[in-house]
């Protein structure tokens, strides 16, 4: 091979490094960037006048002055709606029996299209559901509750070797001629004027609790679920962590027993995370039965398993950075061992230890599989701080899959999924933000 | 009395300790010391506690259905009367997404663990290495989350565009590369300078057109293939491998700076460029390293579970062809976690067990390879550092 060609390989073995690592950012970009951009909107977004009743209907805030007014103006531009609806029945009365029937089931449709856009109309009996006693609480869903008002979808069969696709009808057309086509661009046009658009922070969305399965409010409980199950493990797994590494660098003599502890601490650190779950399930609640089901202490429990490995190796790794030179004074000014490591060496390690533990929080607040059998449920309140011993929580972690793969109305509330997966991705970033944060001024500071 | 004396006095003074004194001293430092070693052995009881308590509820699922019918027959059907509980296609759903993630975590993993150990200027790799743990850091159920949300729509919808385009990008490079080097690897040896440009440029154009007709053709027949699901086994790889990276590119990074300076100081003394140094040199000396990332790397792959769960279409079957990436499988987390809110813990039906039996199964791929992994990193350090 000549120079030329050694260094064209050279400069491409150079261009397909940077590349991985270019590639390997851009993946971070496009798993964050929607996250990030779509979680915001849980928070900041157009509300109507339905999100505001309903926050004061379920959470008893804001200006109850303000809201009438404004109920008042939107019920005057529905009024129109209402009055189309009851002059169509009246003459729905009077025709024949075909046409009856041929206009029953598309009235029934717009009328079933209005309820999802304005909420129940006048003459509906009490819903028992929450989520239909409001109308769209948010200007995009209302958008396209708007275009399923005005259209009809419809698939497309006739050629049978392709997938159906789908085309739209305009439904104003299915009633020409009637008083109801008046209706139709009448809502187009004033839909603005009946639900009050207006760009709201609807900060709530962190601290409210959840109404109806997530179709209003915030998700409160799931955070508070999430910060008990990591806090849970932490309490159990930082103590034993922090004195088990402690025997591993300052007392464990090499030996059999010695290599086989380290061999059980990385083989801990492999295992399955769905291992310990079921773990959890067979020993904490089937055995020990800590709890009668599901609960947040056996989540801990089996959480703090998970992360001990981790909290261990993070712990020495602090404990042998500590200078020799420290235990050396400490010895030599005539402390005992034990006296020179939690004088001396813990607290110059704390800071390292420190950071280990924070980032095994994260962990523990992002994971999922341990808990589905031992501490997640998909529904429920805030529990309070008495009651981690005996009851289940909902946990951010688990509500993402629940309400992604699992919720009845899944694809309604891909906002509050996107809000959810926002604040569990910033609850463990932030926490391993402040984890390097913590390591580049020890590392400072050891540089003196 | 000189200063030495009263020097020696207070000295001797200072450790007359009574014999009663010492012996507490010596018995609460043995007790302290055992604490310790109970507390550190604590770990090793966990490990131990795991196995017998996911085996304990494995065994009688043994017991009942013997073993043949859970490692050979494709039959998933633990809800049916009779039931069947063959989960030959769950193993091989999670063998599949393992393989799937690690064809695409091993090389980009290891190219950009190079780049990060020998390639970036300190100060650059300061701005990297978060970025690796970052990846890291995110919890499986966003990933899951995207996979199934933002991921999967589009394969569904753009599935042959996708295909098409990701082809191209990737491959044109590699081609271009290779027209390069092996024109001028046949022309090298030409003594005749007019003849060898000639000859140069009539075999760049020839295979330059191969390589066209090659991209362009197989990106038409991508670009036709209509992924029927977007929840299936590539969407899972990609997201998986996603996972499996930071491990990878940690871990041999690792044993590629462990490799030391004397090595790579001896090849480039020898006229070796940067790239021959690192394939030829570095690499040989840190392979083991760089295998037990590797394996750790596809351990996690294994093991995970929302992502599968959220995103592999959960059908259980062999996919048709058998290297049928297109088409949704079932994995063994996936499995264990879906299935378990349906068996009957009470009453421990085998439909309860055979979950255990899944978790046993990974627990013990995840131990030997483990160990595996371990033992390879334990002799590199001591070949590295004893020689």
């Amino acid at each position: 091979m000549n120079l030329g060609t050694r260094k064209l390989l050279d400069r491409a073995f150079t261009a397909l490094g940077l590349g991985s690592i270019a590639v390997m950012a851009m993946m971070l970009l496009v798993v964050l960037v929607p996250i990030v951009s779509k979680g915001f909107s849980a928070i900041v977004f157009k509300s109507t006048v339905e999100h505001r009743k309903m926050v004061f209907n379920e959470f008893h805030r804001g200006n109850r002055s303000a809201l009438e007014k404004e109920i008042a103006a939107s019920d005057a531009a529905r009024r129109n709606v209402y009055d189309m609806l009851s002059r169509f029945e009246s003459e729905l009365m009077l025709m024949n029996e075909d046409k009856q029937q041929e206009y029953t089931e598309k009235y029934d449709q717009v009328k079933s299209a209005l309820r999802g856009l304005l909420g129940p109309l006048p003459g509906d009996s009490e819903p028992a559901l929450t989520r239909l006693t409001y109308g769209q609480n948010r200007w995009e869903k209302a958008e396209e509750k708007l275009q399923e008002l005005l259209y009809e979808k419809k698939w497309d069969y006739s050629n049978p070797d392709v997938v159906a696709k789908e085309y739209f009808v305009s439904r104003s057309a299915g009633f020409e001629g009637t008083s109801l086509a008046r209706l139709f661009p009448y809502v187009e046009k004033n839909i603005d004027r009946m639900l009050l658009p207006e760009w709201t922070f609807y900060w709530g969305f962190i601290t409210d609790s959840s109404v109806d399965s997530h179709i209003f409010g915030g998700i409160w409980p799931e955070i508070q679920g999430t910060l008990f199950l990591a806090i849970g493990a932490m309490l159990f797994a930082f103590p034993l962590g922090v004195i088990a590494a402690i025997y591993f660098t300052e007392y464990a003599r090499e030996g059999f027993f010695n290599s086989l502890l380290r061999s059980a601490n990385s083989t801990l650190a492999g295992v399955p995370s769905i291992v310990f779950g079921l773990f959890g399930l067979a020993f904490f609640i089937n055995t020990l039965k800590v709890s009668e089901s599901k609960s947040v202490l056996a989540g801990s429990l089996t959480l703090a398993i998970m992360i001990l490995p981790t909290i261990i190796r993070a712990a020495e790794e602090a404990i042998l950075a500590v200078p020799k030179t420290y235990r050396e004074a400490s010895l030599g000014l005539g402390s005992t061992k034990w006296n020179t490591i939690v004088t001396v060496i813990l607290p110059a390690a704390l800071p390292g230890i420190l950071t280990g533990g924070v980032i095994s929080l994260g962990r523990a607040a992002g994971e999922t599989a341990p808990i589905i059998f031992t501490a997640a449920v998909s529904v429920g309140s805030a529990i309070g701080l008495a009651d981690v011993f005996t009851s289940p929580t909902p946990a951010l972690s688990w509500n993402i899959y629940n309400l992604a793969s699992e919720h009845e109305a899944a694809a309604e509330i891909r906002h509050v999924q996107y809000g959810m997966v926002l604040s569990l991705i910033s609850i463990v970033l932030l926490l391993n933000l402040s984890a390097v944060i913590l390591r580049a001024r020890i590392s400072k500071k050891l540089k003196g | 009395m000189s200063s030495e004396d009263t020097a020696r006095q207070v000295r001797s003074s200072a450790f007359v300790v009574s014999a009663r004194k010492r012996k507490l001293q010596k018995i609460s430092k043995m007790a302290g010391e055992s604490t310790l070693l109970l507390i550190a052995s604590f770990v090793a009881v966990v490990v131990l506690f795991i196995f017998f308590f996911v085996a304990r509820d494995a065994v009688p699922f043994f017991q009942i259905r013997g073993f043949s019918e859970f490692f050979t027959s494709t039959n998933w059907y633990p809800a049916d009367d009779p039931p069947g509980f063959g989960s030959l296609a769950i193993i091989y759903g999670s063998l599949m997404v393992t393989v799937g993630s690690a064809l695409i975590a091993i090389p980009m993993g290891i190219t950009a663990a190079i780049c990060l150990s020998d390639v970036l200027p300190f100060s650059v790799r300061q701005y990297v290495k978060p970025i690796i743990e970052m990846l890291a850091a995110i919890p499986s159920v966003a990933f899951g989350f995207f996979a199934l949300v933002i991921l999967a729509p589009l394969l569904q919808n753009f599935g042959g565009p996708i295909l098409m385009w990701t082809w191209w990008l990737i491959v044109s490079p590699f081609l271009l590369l290779a027209i390069i080097v092996v024109s001028e690897l046949l022309t090298a040896n030409i003594a005749s300078e007019k003849k060898r440009k000639i000859l140069h440029a009539t075999s760049l154009g020839v295979f330059g057109l191969i390589a066209l007709a090659l991209l362009f053709f197989v990106g038409r027949k991508l670009q036709g293939i209509e992924i029927l699901t977007g929840t299936n086994a590539l969407n899972v790889s990609i997201i998986l491998s996603f996972m499996a990276l930071p491990t990878i590119v940690s871990v041999s990074e690792d044993a590629l700076q462990a490799v030391g300076r004397e090595l790579r100081e001896g090849s480039y003394a020898l006229g070796a460029t940067r790239a021959e140094t690192i394939v030829k040199t570095i690499l040989p000396a840190a392979s083991s390293g760089i295998l037990a990332a590797v394996i750790l790397g596809i351990m996690r792959s294994l093991g995970e579970t929302m992502v599968v769960w959220m995103a592999s279409g959960n059908s259980s079957h062999i996919p048709d062809p058998w290297f049928n990436y297109l088409e949704s499988v079932r994995t063994l987390t996936a499995t264990i976690a879906g299935d378990m809110g349906e068996a009957d813990q009470v009453t421990g039906s085998a439909r309860f067990h055979v979950l255990f039996a899944m978790g046993l199964l990974l627990l013990v791929i995840s131990f030997v390879s483990n160990f595996i992994s371990e033992r390879i990193i334990v002799r590199q350090r001591k070949v590295l550092s004893g020689q």
